[in-house]
């Protein structure tokens, strides 16, 4: 089963939203040439837990988002990152 | 030079300051880089006139040989250094966002300091670094603002905190990453946010108690001169404009000269007019905060160009004619000087390559765009010259006033940008801009940018020396010594030679160097500090990964003694 196999296609694309608002400024375009964080296309695909919480309560530069995004959202934002941008 | 300012001494000779023997008056502060004493630094910018110059020549070419460290001092800080530090009798104040520090100059030995915390969740609303480019020092107090807008008074024999206040609200997008200034007894902040749909300002308040005494929004309201050039509605009130370099000061005008940022959103399309003050430099009055002149570089920026970078004020020579001018190195490409009295055009010349506009017009004084900028407005993907992070970004230049040049950095990058069909929807506290917007490749081999030095009134360079390895987003300083000290995001602390721009001197630092180096003399002796700790600009990824690590120090020289 492909990474994309795994999320619907509208979580990706919702998750596509809120990447292009909330993270590409500093995570790059579409995750490509990221300005002042991480390459996000490096994330490991199977540490999702990870990414939850970085998210959710930040870590070293990056802010926490837990009081912005829902839940939810934060697993739209996986299913962008997963997927290496749909 | 030192004559510059010398009516303002006697303007502030008979202004009512309080003066002691361990407090820094407004006389101090006129006379500051203004031929006043070379044992402090007390001013962003070294003096009013913000042209980072000092007469001192101990260190010249000759002698730069034997320039050695005399003290180093960890910050603790993986954010970045971009500071300019203050000293004022033996001791160096400096900043950074996560902490402000007193150190003794003869030792290095750290005085005080004093945390500045903040939510970190306030990091989500700075758009492009987490910083603190400094503090001010006014009458036995030094003044710090903090990432979540607000600002303190600290007294300076302690850190022991005098008076806070709250600018404004960071869950609405606020932040501050400037040093305060102190201005004809008034203390000024700007503030930052201008990619989240804030309403740009500057402040003035009571140094000796913090009562909020006035406060200049960049875009103009209903009412205000330059409200005609907003859309109908309440575009203003999200229309950017932020403030976030310390602005520099005429006395003998007692004029502020401040620069503002973009427009909220990026996008123009949103905002149809020239959207008067956004991308401009304003003047004002410290007092009262009133707009006596402005100008814009870039009308109806769409490109995030802003018009923060500093403001030098220094008297040149025109036609024949000793001009008052006002020289900007503006992140849309061109050098400009303005009469500082009036705001009236002097020159304007592209100082790097530029694709958006031919020319700014003589007569109107405004840029011709070209097609470039055409198609882009009207929402095809283009490629602009110089990138969004512009020609020269925040880090200061210098001027000489005995050779006439200026130095910095330039950045000589191209932007693959493009405004989205769909207006952003403004959320408090949210990004608000628009645009998607990528960096154009670079030719194998072709260079990140330069250091220069320049003739304000054609961009011609004297020198140019390509920074190929990486770009550096240090300020600079130059010196009656011959000598231009600036740094490398390698972290190299580099003196060249003003004439030729050959590197003299250079000692590795502790990390990379994007912060403000400063001159001044202890005990008969000149001294050099600069900030070491890469990061705190908006690109130090894409620039540096894998190549330089952060981590903020103090590094001061002098040269070795028998």
């Amino acid at each position: 089963m492909s990474a994309q196999d795994k999320f619907e296609p509208s979580r990706i694309k919702d998750g596509a939203e809120m990447y292009a608002r909330h993270c590409a400024p500093c995570h790059g375009t579409r995750m490509a040439n990221p300005e002042g964080a991480a390459d996000l296309r490096k994330f490991p695909r199977d540490a999702h837990e990870r990414f939850v919480n970085t998210v959710t309560r930040g870590k070293n530069q990056m802010p926490p988002w837990g009081d912005l995004l829902k839940p939810e959202e934060i697993e739209s934002l996986w299913a962008y990152v997963a997927t290496g941008g749909g | 030079m030192g004559k510059l300012f010398a009516g303002a001494v006697l303007l502030a000779a008979v202004a009512a300051v309080v003066t002691s023997a361990h407090a820094q008056t407004q006389q101090d502060l006129l006379r500051d880089g203004n031929g006043g004493s070379t044992d402090n630094v007390l001013t962003y910018g070294m003096g009013y006139h913000q042209q980072r110059y000092s007469p001192l020549k101990q260190i010249d070419r000759k002698t730069i040989k034997r320039l050695v460290p005399v003290w180093n001092a960890s910050l603790a800080n993986e954010f970045g250094e971009q500071g300019q530090p203050l000293v004022y009798n033996g001791v160096l104040y400096t900043a950074n966002v996560k902490r402000v520090v007193a150190l003794d100059i003869a030792t290095g030995k750290q005085l005080w300091m004093v945390p500045l915390e903040w939510d970190p969740a306030v990091a989500r609303i700075v758009c492009c670094g987490l910083s603190n480019r400094g503090v001010a020092l006014y009458n036995g107090k030094v003044y710090v603002a903090s990432l979540d807008a607000q600002v303190r008074a600290l007294d300076a024999a302690t850190g022991k905190e005098v008076w806070k206040v709250k600018i404004a609200e960071w869950k609405e997008g606020y932040s501050v990453t400037s040093a305060p200034t102190i201005a004809n007894g008034v203390l000024m902040t700007g503030m930052t946010g201008g990619e989240y749909g804030v309403r740009g300002f500057v402040d003035g308040y009571d140094p000796e108690t913090g009562k909020h005494l006035w406060r200049r929004h960049t875009t103009a309201g209903p009412g205000e001169k330059g409200s005609d050039t907003w859309p109908k509605g309440d575009a203003y009130l999200r229309g950017g404009g932020s403030t976030w370099i310390t602005g520099s000061y005429d006395p003998e005008l007692d004029l502020v000269y401040w620069g503002t940022s973009n427009g909220g959103p990026w996008t123009a399309v949103a905002r149809p007019g020239d959207n008067l003050w956004i991308s401009s430099v304003i003047a004002f009055r410290p007092k009262t905060g009133e707009i006596v002149w402005g100008y814009q570089w870039t009308p109806a920026d769409t490109y995030d160009f802003d018009g923060n970078n500093e403001n030098v004020l220094a008297d040149i020579t025109v036609g024949g004619v000793k001009r008052k001018a006002l020289l900007h190195a503006d992140r849309n490409g061109f050098l400009y000087a303005l009469d500082r009295t009036n705001g009236k055009l002097i020159a304007a010349n592209p100082y790097v390559r530029v694709n958006w506009a031919e020319r700014i017009d003589p007569a109107s004084a405004r840029p011709v765009e070209t097609d470039v900028a055409k198609r882009l407005r009207a929402g095809e993907k283009v490629e602009v010259r110089p990138r969004w992070t512009g020609g020269k970004n925040w880090m200061p230049m210098a001027f000489n006033p005995e050779t006439g040049r200026l130095y910095f950095a330039m950045l000589d990058e191209a932007s693959v940008y493009q405004l989205n069909k769909e207006l952003p929807v403004y959320k408090a506290g949210e990004r608000y801009m628009g645009v998607e917007n990528t960096t154009a490749p670079r030719k194998a081999g072709e260079p990140w940018g330069y250091f220069g030095a320049l003739d304000p009134l054609t961009a011609k360079p004297k020198w140019k020396v390509p920074l190929v390895e990486l770009p550096s987003w240090s300020g600079m300083l130059v010196t009656a010594g011959g000598i231009v000290f600036s740094g490398k995001a390698s972290g190299e602390f580099v003196a060249l030679d003003e004439d030729s721009g050959d590197i003299l001197w250079q000692f590795k630092t502790g990390s990379g160097i994007n912060a403000q180096p400063i001159t001044y003399t202890y005990k008969g002796r000149q001294y050099v500090t600069v900030l070491s700790g890469l990061g705190g600009g908006t690109s130090s990824k894409r620039e540096t990964e894998g190549k330089v690590l952060p981590g903020g120090s103090v590094w001061t020289f002098a040269l070795m003694q028998d």
